[in-house]
């Protein structure tokens, strides 16, 4: 296979878990709440989904209970920062603490025990396509869901009521109040929604992508997914292109090592890191203007 | 919030004055232990094992706590301690020293990197004997330290025979984390192994800078399985992803740690596996007597082939493995236990085409502990 | 052991104590009450693991304080995260989100072991240590510059770009370590021990306990003294507090924000040269791993106040120390005491404090 399709395909395929927390994040940063415990609910969503995957012997079971459990860690960020007005970056990373802690402790049982995971599922036809084929469509049915929560996701958030007032929240909390709806329900449920598809993210990473479990595997993924979400300037779309980016820039290093071109390898670690780095950059103040409004007042204002 | 506030003032006075009076206690008490040093780690009623990772990562943690079962089933008059997660650096030290204060007198060191936390507190505690699993004591080995080993390579270059017989690609594709000696090692008599058999065969490999990161290894096996690698290895803690990539994609696989034909049926081909029983349990007797100074675990042990008591084994052939195959594995088998026999005898190429071990020499086991080059075959950059 | 300390350091005055301890009471139910809950919620999970929580925290408290050790253990792990924790208070102070202390500690140690390799083992201890303190200061400051300039040109949020150099940090170590800085191509991958007069002093022979720790102490009262007692301080406040009013009164803001958070950053890298110079003398691979991240923790639930990050870091190096005894005595994972951590914070964080005005 071609160095690009090769790499393009692997920056897919590597890259969904990370842009179902990405996603998620948009929806909750839309409301105007930063969630950097997402990276807890990929975790808790892997674990739970590997668990209930290998017990049940469905993965769908699984991918489901994933995002129950990814949800359920959000609803509690959002529970403590909607509700009893704790800062949101010191009770994201909290959680992060408390689902590696959680984890470690009940997801011993299930390391090295082999799960029914997804399989991979060739699309009829168009995975023959030369090139569009092996990068989009020989992957797993859990990664084709995710084609399919992309627009639903901008359907939801620009072309519905429900998505309105998600984004009220984010951008006029108090023209929220003053037509009677309740700001912190919105978030809440912004959040824990979020968080659910973090928890999916995960489940894409233990039991369609890497199926295995193992302590602390979401490695900084979702940490990653929080800043994507303001590199893809909280759209949808432009999520999944960043996701793909990064899940590229991931794959690059071995698809280079696997042909043999030397190059260094803790350089080629560093690449994804740079370019978000180098991409927000140049987007630079556009990212800052498009920015929700009360985003931007947790971000300006965040001590207390 | 301003009320909250003050009370944490309050307990920041109290807190250092906590302090000034903790700094007397703790300067008066000095080195607790100073006992008599005749007989290091003798009559210990307790055992400490400290390993980098958890215990159950079905891999080279995991042989390590079996190891430690074995020992609490052995002497079950002794209490095992163990501690997972414990870092590379200095809290490794604190680990060891809390054990310490539990009654241990020997303590297993099991990481590679926790060399020097080892050293440290063999050095403050001559009463309590420290080994290190893996690593290299250089200089003076003091009387309370060892380090201990076997040669890992050896089943690899086994394995490398099965897997260069076995190969229809002539490619074979090792995922590993960073390159220590003990990798190049194994990657180099695995590619060793299989030229041995299959001239044309050569070895990709590709890092994950992560000793487990299973979504860096899909990558990684995703990106060999593209490049025709039809078999794929590894030098990794945690050892699934990799096999059960391989055996989707019809690829077939080498193990490491534990045998995981349950995982690959179908492309399992076999593997260095690991029992640390008997070893640990004869490192534990000859401490218990006292009789640790001067022994032979009281330097660099290292077991292998040639002293017939190798704690790496090869697991279990799969399918794929020819009776052709198997009779050659055993005929290398009872050659590397012969004092002519080595995965690394000359002449050994490195990348280059530059020999470094010359025509007839046969490497000795602390010279394959340093080897810092790819030989020839090998594709792939080392970082050095 | 709060009340007696400080009733004895004022015992002159005795009636206004009494008074504003009185006033303290619903504040501090409110901790203990938090402090509990989190306590009780963790004794559930360890009942679930088999594991009886009496027993168990009884024999993390006896660990913890009863043993010769421990609480030099305890002094030379809170050293490193007070400082990591003044360098998210003062950011903080001037509205900015810093959460790279685990990439600037990094590069503060890297600077230090540089410097100290430039230098040869020759030189002089007392150059080196200075040196040292100054190299890991000024990187710290100029990795934390990059977030600043990051925002001031291109309006990155720095509590993204910080994390995001985190990643960086760690693979500049991790390159460092295994090519240009490799002591031994044969053992662990490790820089060259830091020779020993160059190494922290210790406050008495025997004891683990080194400078770093007054150095830090020190520090907690030279920043509480900036952020409250010098213009400078004030304006980073006037600036985090509303940065288009700080604009109007003439302030320039973007000074301002540079400034605070390079301060931060050579506080962090401070920090790694202090855990370099005084515990590692080597860099491994893993140096100073989650340290960032725990001060960071340390500083929210200090409120990102000089004087009480000194409580909070000593209670999370408690906590860390504690931990030990999880497994050792209780048989539990490792990173169990993570779950007990985090209870204490999410309950401090969420309940110690009266609800602020929400909107709903």
């Amino acid at each position: 296979m071609s160095l690009v399709v090769d790499v393009m395909g692997g920056g897919v395929a590597g890259g969904t878990s990370i842009m179902f927390a990405a996603l998620g994040e948009t929806v909750g940063e839309r409301s105007g709440v930063i969630n950097l415990g997402t990276e807890g609910s990929m975790l808790v969503g892997a674990l739970t989904a590997y668990a209930v995957a290998t017990d049940s012997g469905n993965p769908w079971m699984g991918a489901l209970a994933g995002a129950v459990a990814g949800g359920t860690l959000a609803a509690l960020h959002a529970y403590l920062v909607v509700f009893r007005g704790a800062s949101q970056f010191a009770v994201g990373l909290s959680l992060l603490f408390l689902a590696l802690g959680l984890t470690s402790l009940f997801g011993a049982a299930y390391v090295g025990r082999p799960v029914v995971g997804f399989s991979d599922w060739h699309v009829p036809l168009l995975s023959d396509v030369p090139a569009l084929g092996p990068i989009f469509f020989q992957h797993d049915p859990l990664l084709y869901l995710s084609y399919l929560l992309v627009p639903a996701v901008w359907f939801a958030l620009f072309r519905t009521r429900l998505g309105l007032l998600v984004r009220t929240a984010g951008e006029r909390a108090d023209s929220l109040t003053v037509h009677g709806y309740s700001v912190s329900w919105t978030r809440f449920g912004a959040v824990t929604f979020g968080g659910m598809l973090a928890g999916l993210g995960g489940a894409h990473l233990s039991i369609a992508y890497a199926n295995a479990w193992f302590e602390n595997m979401v490695s900084g993924r979702g940490f990653i997914a929080v800043a994507l979400v303001i590199f893809a300037v909280w759209s949808p779309w432009r999520v999944m292109g960043g996701a793909y980016l990064f899940g590229m820039a991931i794959a690059l290093g071995p698809a280079l090592q696997a042909r043999g071109y030397e190059w260094n390898q803790f350089a080629l670690d560093a690449i994804p890191f740079v370019m978000t780095l180098a991409v927000l950059a140049v987007l630079g103040r556009r990212t800052l203007s498009s920015s929700p409004a009360e985003l931007k007042r947790v971000f300006e204002n965040a001590p207390t | 919030m301003s009320v909250s506030k003050s009370t944490l003032r309050l307990a920041a006075v109290a807190s250092a004055a906590a302090l000034a009076l903790a700094g007397c206690a703790s300067a008066t008490e000095s080195v607790g232990s100073t006992g008599d040093s005749a007989a290091p780690g003798k009559g210990t009623k307790a055992v400490g094992f400290i390993m980098v990772g958890p215990k159950d990562d079905f891999g080279y943690n995991q042989a390590v706590y079996e190891g430690s079962q074995v020992i609490k089933k052995e002497f079950p008059d002794l209490d095992v301690l163990t501690a997972e997660n414990v870092p590379e650096d200095d809290t490794a030290a604190t680990t060891m020293e809390q054990m310490i204060d539990k009654g241990a007198k020997l303590i297993f060191a099991t990481s590679y990197g926790h060399l020097d936390a080892a050293m440290k507190v063999a050095a403050a505690h001559p009463d309590v004997v420290v080994v290190q699993q893996g690593n290299t004591i250089s200089g003076a080995v003091p009387k309370n330290a060892g380090t201990y080993f076997g040669t890992v390579y050896e089943p690899m270059y086994l394995a490398g025979i099965a897997a260069g017989a076995s190969t229809k690609t002539n490619k074979l594709g090792y995922v590993y984390a960073f390159p220590i000696p003990q990798t190049i090692a194994n990657i180099d008599a695995f590619e060793r192994g299989a030229q041995s058999v299959n001239p044309k065969a050569e070895t990709i490999t590709v890092s994950t800078s992560s000793w487990c990161d299973p979504g860096k290894q899909q990558a990684a096996a995703a990106s060999l399985l593209s490049q025709h690698v039809d078999v794929l290895t590894q030098h990794q803690d945690c050892t699934a992803t990799v096999i059960q990539a391989a055996e989707k994609a019809g690829a077939m696989t080498v193990g490491y740690h534990a045998d995981a034909s349950s995982l690959a049926p179908k492309g399992w081909l076999t593997g260095a596996v690991w029992n640390w029983g008997p070893l640990y349990t004869d490192i534990v007797k000859t401490v218990l007597a006292g009789d640790f100074v001067g022994s032979k675990f009281n330097a660099n042990y290292r077991v292998g082939y040639k002293t017939g008591t190798n704690p790496f084994v090869l697991a279990g052939f799969g399918p794929d493995v020819s009776a052709d195959a198997k009779a050659k594995i055993d005929a290398a088998q009872k050659w590397l236990g012969t004092d002519a026999g080595s995965p690394f005898v000359g002449p050994v190429e490195d990348q280059s085409g530059k020999v470094v071990i010359k025509a007839g020499t046969v490497p000795t086991y602390a010279q394959n502990d340093a080897l810092s080059f790819f030989v020839k075959g090998v594709v792939g950059k080392l970082a050095k | 052991m709060t009340a007696i300390t400080s009733a004895d350091l004022t015992g002159s005055n005795p009636a206004p104590v009494a008074v504003r301890l009185l006033k303290l009471l619903p504040g501090l139910g409110r901790w203990v009450l938090a402090i509990a809950a989190a306590l009780a919620i963790f004794s559930v999970l360890l009942a679930v693991k088999n594991v009886n929580p009496v027993d168990a925290y009884s024999k993390m408290i006896d660990s913890t304080f009863n043993r010769p050790r421990s609480v030099q253990e305890i002094f030379v792990q809170m050293t490193p995260l007070v400082l990591g924790a003044l360098a998210v208070a003062v950011p903080a102070r001037a509205g900015l989100t810093n959460v790279g202390g685990e990439g600037q500690i990094i590069i503060g140690a890297v600077a230090a072991c540089g410097t100290s390799l430039m230098l040869g083992d020759s030189a002089p201890g007392g150059l080196i240590i200075a040196a040292m303190l100054v190299a890991s200061m000024v990187a710290g400051a100029l990795w934390a510059g990059l977030a600043a300039a990051l925002r001031l040109v291109a309006g990155v949020n720095e509590a993204i770009s910080t994390l995001l150099l985190n990643f960086i940090a760690l693979d500049v170590l991790l390159y460092l370590i295994y090519q240009p800085w490799r002591d031994n191509p044969v053992g662990q991958p490790t820089t060259k021990e830091l020779v020993d007069t160059a190494k922290l002093p210790v406050v008495a022979a025997g004891n683990k306990v080194h400078i770093g720790l007054f150095i830090a102490l020190g520090l907690v009262v030279a920043v509480h003294l900036l952020l409250n007692r010098t213009r400078w301080g004030f304006r980073i406040s006037v600036a985090g507090g509303n940065a288009e009013a700080a604009r109007r009164a003439g302030l320039n803001v973007g000074v301002l924000v540079i400034s605070a958070l390079m301060i931060g950053g050579a506080l962090a890298g401070l920090a790694g040269m202090i855990h370099f110079a005084g515990v590692e003398y080597k860099l491994r691979p893993g140096f100073g791993n989650q340290l960032g991240y725990t001060s960071f923790l340390a500083c929210w639930l200090a409120r990102h106040q000089p004087f009480p990050i000194v409580v909070a870091a000593l209670v999370f190096a408690t906590l860390s120390v504690a931990g030990d005894s999880l497994q050792l005595d209780s048989g539990l994972p490792g990173s169990s005491v993570n779950v007990l951590t985090a209870l204490i914070l999410l309950a401090v964080l969420g309940f110690t404090t009266k609800r602020k005005v929400s909107r709903s």
